[in-house]
C-alpha cells in the first residue's frame, strides 16, 4: 500500500515535470557488466576420496589413540611425492574426528583410523582403474563408463600382481630409465614376494622399453602397458584414483 | 576500513571482519582451525601458502584482458573471485564428504551451487585475467557437523561484508550493478545459515564492511589456502618393475 502511494505521487510529479517543459529525459537502465548463469550443480557423485599425509602418525585398529597400531603413516613416499591415503569413513569422536583410512600393506594393503589432523583435505576423483590379470587388460571408467582401455603385462608367475584394492599414489617422469617407459604410477600395493626390494617392492603401472612382451605374464609384479598406451593413461587418470587388481 | 566507516559500524552496534568472525564462532570452531594451522608440523607450514603470496597473487597484473576493465576493476573482480573459489569449494567439499546431512547438507547443496555460478561468471569475465585458484584445505570443517555449520556461517557473513566493502570502489557502474546484485545472494545465505546455526540472522540495523586487506588477513589467518601436495617426481623409480 505505501509503496503503491508512493509509485503515485512519484509518477504524478514525473508527469508534471514533463508537462513543465523539462528537455532533460531519463537515463537509460543500466544494462550489468555481465551476467551470473544458473546455479551450478556439482556432477556425479565421485567414486572415491583420496586425502594427503600431513602428520605422520599411526594407522590404528580403531578411531581411538589408544588402540592398537597397524601401520606407520609417514609423511612422504619412497620416491619424496607427498604420502597420500585412500579415504573410506569418517567418524566424530570426543577428540575430534577419525578417518578410516587405506594404506599400503602385504599382501592386501591395510585399512584402519587416523585423526583428521593427521591429513589434508580430502579429495574426490570419478574414476577407477581395473586391471584384470587372466585377461592382461587395464580398463579405466570415469563416473562407471569405460574411457581407456588397453593391453598390459602382469606378473610372472615367480612374481606375481598381488590382487586386491589399492591407489594411485604418485606419477613419476622425466626419469632416465628407458625400463620404466615415460611415465609410472606409484600404487598402494606392495609384491609379496619380492619384500626386500629396494624401498618395499611397490607395484607401478608403467610403460616399458620391451612392448613385444604385451601383453603376457612377465614383470616382477608391475603392470607394464605400451608407452602409448601409458602416455593416454597419464592424461585422464588422477592421482587417488582406486585401483581394483583381479 | 576508514575511519568514517568503523565510526559507523561501532555507532551502529556493527562488528568488524574480525570482530564477525569471533561473534558467529562461539565456540571457537574457526579460532581453533586458526590455532590448528598455526600448531601443525614443520611440513604443513613449509606448505602453506603464506598471506603474501595471497596478496602478491591479487596484486599480478596480469595478461591482457578480454575485456577493457580498468585495473582497479579487474583486481576487485579477483578479489571477488578468491571469496567465491573459498566458498565455493568449501560447500562443495561438503557436499562431495557428505559428513553433514538434513537441512545442513541441502543448505551446502543449494549454496554451493550459487557460489560456483558466481565464480563461473567471475571467470567469464576476467577472461586470461583472472589469477589461478590457490588450493584449500578446512581443517576437517567440512567434516563434523558443529563444525560446519559455525565456518559456514563465518563464510558467508564474511562474503556478504566483503562484497559490500568493495562496492564504493569499483569504477564501472556497469561492474557495481553486478557485484551488488550478487551481494543480495550472499546476504541471503548469511541469514539462512545462521538460521540453521540458531544465531540471529540480522542482528543490527546498519553493518560495518570489511576492505579487501581486512577480509584477505581473515582467510589466510584460518589457514585454509595451502599449496597443493607433491604427487610428481622426477625420481627414478623403484618400483618391482
Amino acid at each position: 500500500m505505501v509503496v503503491a502511494v508512493f509509485l503515485t505521487v512519484f509518477g504524478e510529479r514525473q508527469a508534471l515535470a514533463g508537462t513543465a517543459g523539462s528537455t532533460r529525459s531519463a537515463p537509460a537502465p543500466l544494462t550489468p557488466a555481465f551476467g551470473v548463469p544458473e546455479p551450478k550443480r556439482l556432477g556425479e557423485r565421485a567414486s572415491a576420496q583420496w586425502a594427503p599425509v600431513h602428520q605422520s602418525a599411526k594407522v590404528r585398529v580403531d578411531a581411538d589413540a589408544a588402540s592398537a597400531a597397524v601401520a606407520p603413516l609417514p609423511l612422504a613416499t619412497p620416491e619424496q611425492t607427498t604420502n597420500v591415503v585412500q579415504v573410506l569413513d569418517r567418524r566424530p569422536t570426543t577428540s575430534g574426528v577419525w578417518v578410516r583410512v587405506r594404506v599400503p600393506g602385504v599382501p592386501k594393503g591395510k585399512e584402519g583410523w587416523v585423526p583428521r589432523k593427521a591429513l589434508g583435505s580430502p579429495r574426490s576423483v570419478a574414476t577407477e582403474l581395473l586391471v584384470d590379470r587372466a585377461r592382461h587388460r587395464v580398463t579405466l571408467t570415469r563416473h562407471g563408463r569405460v574411457v581407456f582401455t588397453a593391453p598390459a603385462a602382469v606378473g610372472a608367475s615367480g612374481s606375481p600382481t598381488p590382487s586386491g584394492s589399492f591407489y594411485i599414489r604418485n606419477r613419476l617422469t622425466r626419469y632416465r630409465s628407458a625400463f620404466y617407459g615415460p611415465i609410472a604410477f606409484g600404487t598402494s600395493a606392495r609384491s609379496a614376494v619380492l619384500t626386500d626390494w629396494p624401498a618395499g617392492g611397490f607395484i607401478g603401472i608403467h610403460g616399458t622399453n620391451r612392448p613385444e612382451l604385451i601383453p603376457g605374464n612377465v614383470s616382477h609384479g608391475c603392470v607394464r602397458l605400451r608407452n602409448r598406451d601409458i602416455l593416454r593413461l597419464d592424461a585422464i587418470m588422477p592421482i587417488g584414483t582406486p585401483v581394483t587388481i583381479t | 576500513m576508514d575511519q568514517t566507516t568503523s565510526d559507523a559500524a561501532i555507532v551502529a552496534g556493527g562488528m568488524t571482519g574480525t570482530e564477525l568472525l569471533q561473534h558467529v564462532d562461539r565456540d571457537g570452531a574457526v579460532q581453533q582451525t586458526m590455532a590448528a594451522a598455526v600448531s601443525r608440523s614443520g611440513f604443513l607450514k613449509t606448505a602453506l601458502f603464506g598471506a603474501g603470496a595471497l596478496f602478491a597473487a591479487l596484486n599480478v597484473p596480469g595478461a591482457i584482458a578480454a575485456s577493457n576493465d580498468s585495473p582497479n576493476d579487474t583486481a576487485i573482480l579477483n578479489y571477488l573471485l578468491t571469496l567465491e573459489r573459498v566458498q565455493a569449494a568449501f560447500f562443495g567439499e561438503a557436499e562431495r564428504v557428505a559428513a553433514i546431512s538434513g537441512r545442513e547438507l541441502q543448505a551446502a547443496k543449494i549454496i554451493g551451487a550459487v557460489e560456483r555460478a558466481h565464480v563461473a561468471a567471475l571467470l567469464e569475465r576476467l577472461g586470461a585475467k583472472a589469477i589461478a585458484s590457490p588450493s584449500f584445505d578446512f581443517l576437517g570443517t567440512t567434516e563434523d557437523p558443529e563444525a560446519f555449520i559455525k565456518t559456514a556461517v563465518a563464510f558467508e557473513d564474511l562474503g556478504s561484508v566483503s562484497i559490500a566493502g568493495v562496492l564504493p570502489d569499483i569504477q564501472a557502474p556497469a561492474i557495481r550493478t553486478i557485484v551488488a546484485s550478487v551481494h543480495t545472494p550472499e546476504a541471503r545465505h548469511a541469514g539462512w545459515i545462521r538460521t540453521l546455526a540458531g544465531v540471529d540472522p540480522a542482528p543490527n540495523a546498519i553493518e560495518g564492511v570489511n576492505t579487501q586487506a581486512e577480509t584477505l588477513k581473515l582467510v589466510n589467518g584460518t589457514g585454509f589456502i595451502v599449496s597443493e601436495p607433491l604427487t610428481t617426481a622426477t625420481l627414478s623409480p623403484s618400483f618391482t618393475g
